[in-house]
């Protein structure tokens, strides 16, 4: 690996990743934890959602407030989240602050107080986003269409349902963190202004001795259903249309990531050319490459007047199957631009490039460098991408439309 | 850092604003045009927002192909945002692509506004305001600002209403592009890697003969109407309340203190709001920020929660107006501090965002202020100076507008 890329495997199981970056003043960090919703336990869905409010919530010596003012007298800036198969903790600031917050993550990971009392008012929290989707007609299709579209419990909506967290305890999520929240296959990434083998020391000294455990398994259950209407009484209907394809470390990984960007990436898309631009059908229309470890898809989205949703969604429809035509050599010139300009310029944020070199270990098993990532969008050739493409066209639409009035899918 | 700025004015006026930063790895451009739907007259309502539509339609070089197939040709991440007082349009692109965005982004702003172009965009616009519609933050941020604005023409909505739009005239868009679109209303800015010189050449190949205008903007006083408007949406689940008061404008030297006495009181994470209805689950969200605008400027309270509390969270919210007032502490103003000097070094690796920060305080201000200039000025705020900005800016009156289910 170029020698700006680093990577430390710990005994109990838990990865080190950093990339340096010259001339940055800052460094983030991006922590994944393998408690992601996929492994909510039966009967409690969302329990990583509220796991990851209470664990804020008080850690090592420092109660709630205290640890929230330790952090913010450092300055970091600060972001937590769930995924299907991880909790994410996230920071960056001046890269001394970043790296002087590392005892208090250390007892976040290690030491949360997960304090009895904070437990109501963190489940309180979790009911009320997830009231608020209903609020939002187009996140609401999403999630819908994340449910029926990927393999149980792989598109759950990672805020659970109403009737598990109305159920939930302190107890059952103090049994639950203790389960999950392991070293094995946990991933700290940094990126910016970085000492390699200092950094190593000071996490091996933090974190060496959490202990490590195997983490919990996700069992999945193949997706049924591919089409679902959710009657709603809405400005705009509400179009989600997914796909398969290959996932990330399929040899044929770049040619479908720059194929659906020609499909619906920016605004000389065919997707915006043909729905928006040609036909005014609507404001707001997309669709790109989405993956999670092992799956690869297509996500689209159209959301449109309910007189002219017919239109939008056989309009989309068509664009998809002619793309098993192929792309001219044009569209991939410059989509192929694109690609490699965007990871040349992410190369700018510490944040962006600690989330990715994070991302890459967990689906690849291995950071990709920038000149990687580069080659790869290059040996796409038009023969190439084209005969990805034909190949491609088997696929089977998976639609949810919400809306007032349900649309038909043309045979 | 090692940042330079640059200043350059072209014979018809044209201020181009540049900080160069060696190490960076891309090249930012926007021309700022100092116009919005504060500009309009009430027959042309949206239009603004409209025209920044139709810049994308090309003229008598491009087609609408080409404008967008060119962008993508250069690789670049670009876009354009209409507000309701600036309207930008920028362009983010690896060094070797700096000629073609500069005649390309200068390309945009000579627009043909064809007939037919107009008529088909017009349906995207009605599509973008049915969109909005279906977004109970943006429909109560709309109310707030009719409501708090009242007879100020920044109670204009900058979408426009599907009424103005469908009456708007293709004739109409082009003699209001006239006033306002030309050097004297506008600046280019340009950060990242760059040769100064280079720059200068190309602004003065693509926009040396531009013809200057010279608009004015109407700036009355703001007479904030304090008043309390209920809107109601019987599908929704949830109560969105925005209240907003008056706070100093973007000349202000003051500015700096309402940053962070905005963050003490409302960041997302342990600011007083946050602890007095966040970290309890009475509200899901607590915010009070800082808007600046051109002349004026607002503080604005924004709370979601379950119906059932508003009223409740709205009376902890006003409560712990009152109390800062009083027992504002030393180590939250420093805590607000390091959190917004944070975001200061983050924001000055990045081009763009600096191509964005350097090209608004120019539009506002018309001077340049580095990164080294904001730090020291933020160290300066003192708890004294946000007890002093609280006797001037009292939180009274406040408007107060809310959504829900009844």
């Amino acid at each position: 690996m170029p020698d700006k890329y680093f990577q430390h495997s710990f005994a109990n199981g838990m990865t080190l990743l950093a990339e340096q970056m010259p001339g940055m003043q800052s460094a983030a960090m991006t922590a994944l934890i393998p408690a992601g919703s996929g492994t909510d336990p039966d009967g409690a869905t969302g329990s990583a959602t509220v796991l990851a409010d209470l664990l804020l919530r008080g850690a090592g010596n420092r109660d709630n407030r205290a640890l929230t003012e330790h952090l913010d007298t450092l300055g970091l800036q600060r972001s937590s989240s769930v995924g299907v198969y991880h909790t994410r903790l996230g920071c960056a600031a001046p890269a001394d602050k970043v790296i002087a917050s590392l005892d208090a993550y250390a007892d976040i990971l290690l030491r949360p107080t997960l304090p009895a009392d904070g437990f109501e008012p963190a489940r309180q929290l979790a009911l009320q986003s997830l009231a608020g989707i209903d609020d939002e007609p187009r996140q609401k299709m999403f999630v819908k269409l994340r449910e029926i579209y990927f393999p149980w419990p792989i598109g759950r909506n990672s805020l659970g349902s109403k009737q598990d967290l109305e159920s939930m305890t302190h107890a059952g999520l103090v049994a639950d963190h203790a389960r999950r929240f392991v070293p094995e296959g946990a991933i700290l990434a940094f990126a910016g202004k970085i000492e390699f083998d200092e950094l190593t020391q000071q996490i091996g000294k933090l974190l060496g001795e959490w202990p490590g455990k195997p983490p919990a398994e996700m069992k999945t259950t193949p997706a049924t259903q591919t089409y679902h209407f959710e009657p709603q009484q809405t400005e705009q209907t509400h179009i989600g249309i997914a796909w398969p394809t290959v996932d990330e470390t399929h040899p044929d990984y770049y040619c479908a990531r720059i194929a659906y960007d020609i499909l619906g990436g920016g605004m000389s898309s065919r997707l915006f050319t043909e729905v928006r631009e040609k036909r005014a059908l609507c404001y707001s229309v997309s669709a790109g490459y989405a993956s999670v470890r092992g799956i690869g898809c297509v996500m689209g989205y159209a959301g449109t007047s309910n007189e002219r949703a017919q239109a939008t969604l056989d309009c989309f429809l068509e664009e998809v199957f002619k793309l098993s035509a192929g792309v001219t050599p044009a569209e991939l010139d410059r989509t192929k631009v694109g690609l490699k300009a965007n990871t040349i310029m992410s190369s700018e944020s510490s944040g962006s490039r600690a989330g990715a070199i994070a991302h890459d270990f967990f689906t690849r098993g291995r950071i990709r460098t920038i000149g990687e990532i580069k080659s790869g969008i290059d040996a796409v050739s038009i023969d190439r991408i084209n005969s990805f493409l034909k190949d491609a066209s088997r696929l089977q639409p998976t639609i949810v439309v919400l809306g007032p009035k349900e649309l038909t899918r043309k045979a | 850092m090692p940042l330079t700025f640059k200043h350059h004015r072209l014979s018809n006026g044209l201020d181009i604003v540049a900080e160069i930063n060696p190490d960076a790895y891309s090249f930012a451009a926007g021309f700022f045009v100092k116009t919005g739907s504060r500009d309009e007259s009430p027959d042309v309502v949206g239009v603004s927002h409209f025209l920044e539509h139709m810049m994308f339609k090309g003229n008598d070089k491009l087609t609408w192909e080409d404008v967008n197939r060119v962008f993508d040709e250069i690789g670049a991440r670009y876009n354009a945002f209409t507000s309701q007082e600036m309207t930008c349009y920028y362009a983010n692109v690896l060094p070797e692509f700096t000629e073609r965005a500069i005649d390309h982004l200068a390309s945009l702003l000579r627009p043909a506004i064809r007939q037919t172009d107009f008529d088909t965009e017009k349906n995207v616009i009605l599509e973008e305001i049915a969109m909005y519609l279906d977004d109970p933050g943006h429909k109560l941020y709309e109310a707030l600002m009719e409501a708090h604005f009242a007879r100020h023409p920044l109670a204009q909505s900058v979408l426009g209403s599907a009424q103005s739009i469908t009456a708007l005239q293709r004739d109409q868009m082009a003699a209001y592009f006239a006033r306002r679109y030309g050097p004297g209303n506008m600046v280019l800015s340009v950060t990242g890697q760059m040769e100064f010189d280079e720059v200068i050449r190309l602004a003065e190949m693509y926009c040396g003969k531009w013809p200057t205008v010279s608009p004015s903007r109407d700036n009355p006083a703001v007479i904030p109407s304090g008043k309390r408007v209920e809107l109601t949406d019987p599908k929704l689940n949830r109560k969105y309340l925005m209240g907003m008061t008056p706070g100093p404008s973007a000349q202000d030297e003051r500015r700096f203190a309402a940053r962070v006495l905005a963050d003490v009181i409302g960041d997302s994470d342990g600011s007083r709001f946050y602890w007095a209805l966040v970290d309890n689950a009475i509200a899901e969200d607590a915010d009070f920020g800082f808007y600046p605008h051109d002349g004026c400027g607002s503080f604005y309270i924004a709370l979601t929660c379950s119906p059932d509390v508003t009223e409740k969270a709205l009376e902890i919210a006003r409560a712990e107006l009152e109390k800062v007032k009083i027992d504002l502490a030393d180590d939250e103003v420093e805590r607000a501090k390091n959190k917004i000097a944070s975001s200061i070094v983050l924001s000055g690796e990045l081009p763009i965002g600096r191509m964005r920060a350097i090209g608004s305080q120019w539009t506002y201000n018309g001077d340049y202020r580095s990164l080294e200039q904001d730090m020291a000025t933020l160290q300066a705020v003192t708890p004294a100076s946000l007890r002093q900005l609280m006797r001037e800016f009292t939180f009274d009156p406040m408007t107060i507008v809310s959504l829900g289910p009844s």
